[in-house]
């Protein structure tokens, strides 16, 4: 049987939604994996709704939906409340308790990571947030190795922010 | 093979330069303005053109003049760009000039939703201009890799049939990103069963001649043949003409020139259909997708559940729905369009069900839960022909 595991991150522009799947879409294509990423969006470039739907497997993706996300990343208010249902029990839901509040009703696991606060501080920008996610979100999902997604960041990242990206990333994975 | 994660709109800008395309005008409009931005980047590196016109109508004109100048040319667009293509796609079947025409289809009617897909322009790639007599080719990819396959193949019917090819992809194909796989040389490309046809130049003087052969050489201005152009009909010679004998030829040739032609046209995925299946789910683009998930789903519970995905739309392919079955047709819109297709097509004592909603894609749970419905000849869980009531 094949693995399969799905990912839905979304926010809204300009918090880095689209790539934080473009990163672990990379990884999973430099690992010989199949990718897939769905984007949703509204008009604008920043600030409208986004959604990435990615998903990763052995074999040929057939449904590109996340029905049952393993990992769900909410970067808002919003696209918590919209997606929150999705979730199961073995869904593992990562946000920042300073601006998404968990639904105690929520059968879901919640990985809070103050990662907004962490980038402005140490990183000198609240930018950095998305990857400080996608390093949590990396040391949780062992089908994708580290190596890869790290060069996967060098490949899909501006060139000038790699140092800082790396360290992000870096910052996230040691959160476990 | 170059194995890359990319969208489909990198893929179907790649397709186009390989099939050796060197116009490309078009007017930017999400979800296919990355086509036109990529177009832009990569023409001048194979001395091709890129421009961006005016509009849409204005475009498809411009790829339809570069074409009769000897040029392979494309445009892209989502739904409100392809209505104003009305005009142009009229001249390019009558004419018999080779265009290729992408649409990512979007929510609509008019400018709709930008980001979401839909299928609303199934009929319309069909029935793209006015005054009926002609036939059209539509090709439907269902993910970023096919998007590459079909693009190239496009541009191959386009050359071998003298008439413009419709990629009609959606919002979810052409931004969507996946695992591409390019070739590198041209035993890779020959190897994905892809071939490019070159641009001929018609030698005249029998430019329009009323026979259903196809490769036959466009009809090229400008290299001395006395080839001739224009909206009217034409007589063999390309001139213009009044007379309904010579209209009732020209439709014949652009209506029999395809029909007469199918097996070079007709593509299809058929899942778990041998052992004649009670329920058939049918879908093309990225519907079909899930569409196959849930077949397989049904299938690994052991239920009598196949799957149908056009992947030619146009001439629609009547024979693929000769079995007696209840069939569910899944779209991307509120009120059916493929499912009239299927309906009219079907084999007598078949049941058709719509499955409809527009934006979003539906998930293969809900899909397994009307194929449990329809085998126990239950009402489906939604009724498809009606939206919810806000």
């Amino acid at each position: 049987m094949a693995e399969r595991i799905e990912i839905l991150v979304s926010g809204y522009g300009g918090q880095g939604v689209v790539r934080i799947g473009q990163v672990l879409g990379q990884a999973a294509v430099n690992q010989g994996l199949y990718t897939s990423m769905l984007i949703s969006h509204g008009t604008e470039t920043r600030g409208g709704y986004v959604r990435s739907q990615v998903v990763i497997s052995d074999e040929f993706i057939d449904s590109p939906v996340v029905e049952r996300p393993d990992f769900f990343c909410a970067f808002s208010g919003i696209a918590y409340t919209m997606f929150k249902g999705l979730c199961g029990p073995q869904s593992l839901i990562l946000h920042n308790p300073e601006i998404v509040s968990a639904d105690p009703e929520l059968a879901s696991p919640h990985w809070g990571i103050t990662a907004e606060t962490a980038a402005a501080e140490e990183l000198g920008d609240a930018v950095f947030a998305n990857v400080i996610f996608l390093g949590a979100l990396s040391s949780r999902l062992p089908l994708l190795s580290p190596k890869h997604i790290v060069e996967a960041i060098r490949q899909r990242l501006p060139e000038r922010f790699h140092e800082k990206n790396l360290q992000a990333f870096e910052m996230g994975r040691v959160l476990a | 093979m170059k194995r890359t994660f990319d969208t489909g709109n990198a893929a179907i800008t790649e397709a186009a330069i390989r099939s050796g395309c060197t116009l490309f005008a078009g007017y930017p409009i999400t979800p296919a303005t990355e086509i036109a931005e990529n177009m832009s980047r990569r023409l001048p590196q194979v001395g091709g053109y890129y421009l961006q016109a005016e509009d849409e109508n204005a475009a498809l004109h411009i790829c339809n003049g570069g074409s009769i100048g000897g040029l392979k040319a494309m445009t892209a667009t989502s739904g409100p760009g392809f209505i104003l293509f009305a005009d142009a796609f009229g001249w390019a079947v009558s004419s018999e000039v080779p265009v290729v025409i992408v649409n990512s289809q979007r929510v609509g009617p008019v400018s709709g939703i930008t980001g979401a897909p839909g299928q609303g322009e199934f009929y319309l790639s069909r029935y793209l201009t006015h005054g009926g007599n002609f036939e059209t080719i539509v090709l439907a990819p269902s993910s970023v890799q096919e998007a590459y396959r079909l693009t190239v193949r496009a541009f191959y019917l386009a050359e071998r049939f003298r008439t413009p090819v419709i990629v009609l992809a959606d919002q979810m194909v052409t931004d969507g990103w996946e695992t591409l796989e390019l070739p590198e040389t041209d035993a890779e490309f020959l190897a994905m069963g892809l071939e490019v046809v070159p641009r001929r130049i018609h030698p005249g003087p029998e430019f329009y001649p009323a026979t259903d052969d196809i490769d036959i050489p466009p009809v090229v201005l400008g290299h001395n043949t006395g080839a001739a152009c224009s909206d009217w009909t034409p007589t063999d010679r390309g001139h213009d003409t009044e007379d309904i004998t010579w209209q009732h030829k020209h439709a014949w040739r652009l209506i029999h020139k395809i029909l007469n032609h199918r097996d070079l046209i007709d593509e299809a995925d058929q899942w778990f259909l041998d052992d004649a299946p009670e329920v058939i789910l049918v879908a093309y683009g990225t519907p079909s997708r899930v569409v196959q998930s849930a077949v397989r789903a049904a299938r690994s519970e052991g239920l009598p559940v196949g799957g149908i995905r056009p992947i030619s739309l146009w001439p629609f392919q009547d024979h693929l729905f000769k079995r007696r079955a209840i069939y569910l047709v899944v779209e991307l819109n509120w009120d059916g369009q493929l499912v009239r297709e299927v309906q009219r097509a079907a084999a007598d004592g078949s049941q058709v069900h719509f499955w409809g909603r527009c934006g979003e894609l539906p998930t293969s749970g809900e899909l397994l839960e009307d194929i449990k419905a329809l085998l126990k000849h239950e009402p489906l869980v939604r009724d498809g022909w009606r939206t919810e009531k806000w």
